[in-house]
């Protein structure tokens, strides 16, 4: 069966196609999106039930491995420390995301320059700020203006609420003398683009059954609908298909139900994160690319980026009230965020201190690390934990490397029988170099807070949120995928909106810049439409 | 209804087993302000964890004929009428014995423990979950960040 052909075809409708659907419905083209997942149903986020923690391991949890919904597809990470996480449904992974909001550094988009290192991007902060700046505005940024880590920006909702926990870190930080600043969070912290205010539930990270947090359902999504765009759900794409001139024109994917239905377009956008789009470049062979799609440079998959994470978790004598406020945002500091070779690394990280843990969580967490026994010793252990301990994450600039990439797996198929992804991914000298400092300097920080004691993770093996790199972005096509404005270099109605793109990762959440990028994108697209495929 | 009726998870003798261990796991707090997770009914609730995953099953009730087995050869009914430092013994040589038994039947127990809500009023909690009332926090002292304030610009500008 064929439907009608569509001016712009999206796949998949996370934070960049949501913010791209959005800018490009004024133009009143016809733009369509599939969606592998559902629309979420807020009222069934863990946080309205009893069970709200043990959700987080289950049918909430962040690997689309174990989590055992139709909608995910299996990821084969038998060769990565990391593993990978994401979700699939209208909002993509920012239904689960803590909603750190961070944007890059100026400097961050010219390390090849500024440090001999990786590459410089195609362009540069200047050019992005205004779209930043938008992407404040339609998602409702937290935070506070006068960080001396960042030129000044556009901040439009008050921070969240540092709470006993985070003011406790910050005289820790004060202690040192170290940077600290409350966190760019998409949470909006007043009323705001008719979302409710934040009530501090706590985990963010398995939806905000309040629709406080900016996943892109309750931001982009609905403004785009109301302004034209399309968005099927449940709709898997297995390839992009390409007319005899080189050009793609379409994609062929399964409905709900499992039928195969083909979908023409002059235009194919592909958001389908750092892991996904490298996968269906490279399900999508022909006789013009029996590499994959796009592939001419031999990069597509390449270059995997994730973010390495250390953990420390301190504990204190004191109750901290940890489980109230949003989990993965309060404070950070960029104290060790910049180069300074004699640490013994090249490039840096950020500190983001977490919210403490609730019971359960600190049950288990006590379980595994064994400060937590059954038996006669339990109640007293236990008291010594529950809502007394605070975490800090370093999130680490990670430094793409040929050999880190995305294949397609020969065996591992998903639901419809598409070929899953598999990562190859080795942790750099340089990372690892980078996860000691930051365990080091992190029990330095907790225990000038007044931590009793710390307990490290120096890899944070289920950290592997942020997915970055696979199709790259440069003007060189014998170097990268897409030119500076995301078309493919080798199919010009071919675009890429999301984290495949980043030459290179900074030390911050990414999904601020992913989105701002897709804006960037999309303006591109707008202002050159006449002459779009030259 | 459905036509099809699920078998129950354990037998009785099983539940009389397991309930006995819930209280060796996590017992009463000695001053009473906390239950043993025996008095919660989490038999009930890890049954339920085993209907939903059936393969949490074998190792459980392999772990509880064991205990069985030994409490047996002790001259016992079962496990549940040993004497305190009998079923201590005994939970410990299974542990060893069975090593897939009590991880995976702590995970459950923790978990239903904790999100009981006399378990959380005990802890200071309320005995809800988060959503729809969430939680008040004080205003925050940005005073502390006074010094952070005073200090220059350090992001790279070359």
């Amino acid at each position: 069966m064929s439907e009608q052909p569509v001016d712009v075809l999206i796949v998949g409708a996370g934070a960049s196609a949501a913010a791209f659907a959005w800018s490009l419905a004024e133009t009143r083209m016809n733009v369509l999106c599939l969606e592998q997942g559902d629309w979420m149903d807020p009222n069934q986020y863990p946080s309205t039930g009893m069970d709200w923690e043990l959700r987080g391991f289950g049918d909430f949890g962040l690997s689309p491995n174990s989590r055992g919904r139709p909608e995910d597809y299996p990821i084969n990470e038998e060769e990565s420390p990391i593993a990978v996480s994401n979700f699939n449904a209208v909002g993509g992974s920012t239904i689960l995301y803590a909603a750190h909001f961070p944007r890059f550094h100026p400097a961050d988009f010219r390390i090849r320059s500024v440090d001999g290192v990786a590459d410089d991007w195609p362009l540069d902060y200047a050019r992005l700020e205004p779209y930043y700046a938008l992407n404040a505005r339609m998602m409702g940024v937290a935070g506070l203006a006068g960080d001396p880590a960042y030129p000044p920006k556009e901040v439009p909702l008050p921070p969240v609420p540092l709470g006993v926990l985070g003011e406790t870190l910050a005289r820790g930080f004060n202690k040192l003398g170290w940077h600290w600043w409350p966190s760019d969070s998409a949470i909006a912290t007043e009323p705001y683009e008719g979302r409710a205010a934040c009530i501090n539930l706590g985990p963010c990270i398995t939806g905000c059954a309040q629709g406080a947090k900016a996943s892109t359902d309750v931001t982009y999504w609905p403004s785009a609908v109301r302004r034209g765009v399309r968005l099927e759900t449940r709709c898997r794409v297995r390839e992009i298909t390409v007319s005899d001139d080189g050009m793609a024109d379409g994609v062929v994917y399964y409905d709900a139900q499992g039928v195969e239905r083909v979908q023409k377009a002059e235009v194919v956008v592909l958001a389908c994160n750092g892991v996904g789009t490298p996968r269906l470049l490279l399900n999508s062979r022909s006789k013009l690319f029996p590499d994959g799609l796009a592939n001419g440079s031999g990069l597509v998959g390449r270059n995997l980026m994730f973010h390495p994470y250390a953990m420390v978790t301190g504990v204190f004598e004191e109750p901290l009230e940890g489980y109230k406020g949003p989990t993965g945002c309060c404070i950070m500091s960029q104290e060790f965020y910049e180069t300074d070779r004699s640490r013994g690394f090249v490039r840096g990280y950020t500190f983001e201190t977490l919210r403490g843990i609730a019971p359960v969580s600190t049950a288990l967490w006590g379980m595994s690390s064994g400060q937590v026994p059954w038996g006669a010793g339990h109640h007293e252990a236990y008291g010594q934990l529950f809502d007394r301990t605070a975490g800090m994450v370093a999130i680490c600039e990670d430094l793409p490397e040929s050999h880190n990439r995305v294949t397609l797996d020969p065996e591992l198929v998903d639901g419809n029988g598409i070929p899953a992804p598999r990562i190859h991914y080795r942790l750099s000298d340089n990372s690892r170099a980078m996860l000691d400092h930051a365990v080091a300097r992190g029990k330095e920080v907790l225990e000038a807070a007044g931590a009793k004691q710390t307990h490290a993770e120096p890899l944070l093996g289920i950290a592997g949120w942020h997915l970055m790199g696979t199709a790259r972005m440069g003007t060189d096509p014998d170097t990268s995928v897409v030119n500076e404005w995301g078309r493919c270099h080798d199919v010009r109605n071919l675009f890429i909106i999301d984290g495949s793109i980043f030459v290179t990762a900074a030390a911050v959440n990414p999904t601020n810049t992913i989105q701002a990028l897709a804006l960037h994108i999309a303006d591109a697209i707008k202002q050159k439409l006449e002459n779009l495929f030259d | 209804m459905s036509a099809q009726t699920q078998a129950p998870a354990f037998s009785p003798a099983e539940e009389r087993a397991l309930s006995s261990v819930l209280d060796e796991i996590i017992p009463p707090r000695p001053d009473g302000r906390l239950p043993g997770a025996g008095e919660l009914g989490l038999v009930g609730y890890i049954a339920s964890a085993v209907e939903k995953a059936p393969d949490l099953r074998p190792a459980l009730v392999q772990g509880l004929a064991a205990l069985g087995d030994l409490a047996g050869r002790r001259g016992s009914e079962g496990f549940a009428t040993l004497s305190k430092a009998d079923k201590l013994e005994v939970l410990n040589e299974v542990a060893t014995a069975e090593p897939a038994f009590l991880p995976g039947l702590i995970f459950r127990v923790y978990a239903g423990y904790y999100q009981n809500g006399r378990v959380l009023e005990a802890l200071g909690m309320e005995a809800r979950p988060p959503h729809p009332e969430g939680y008040a926090i004080e205003p925050s002292d940005l005073t502390l960040l006074d010094p952070v304030r005073q200090r220059p610009k350090f992001y790279r500008k070359d």
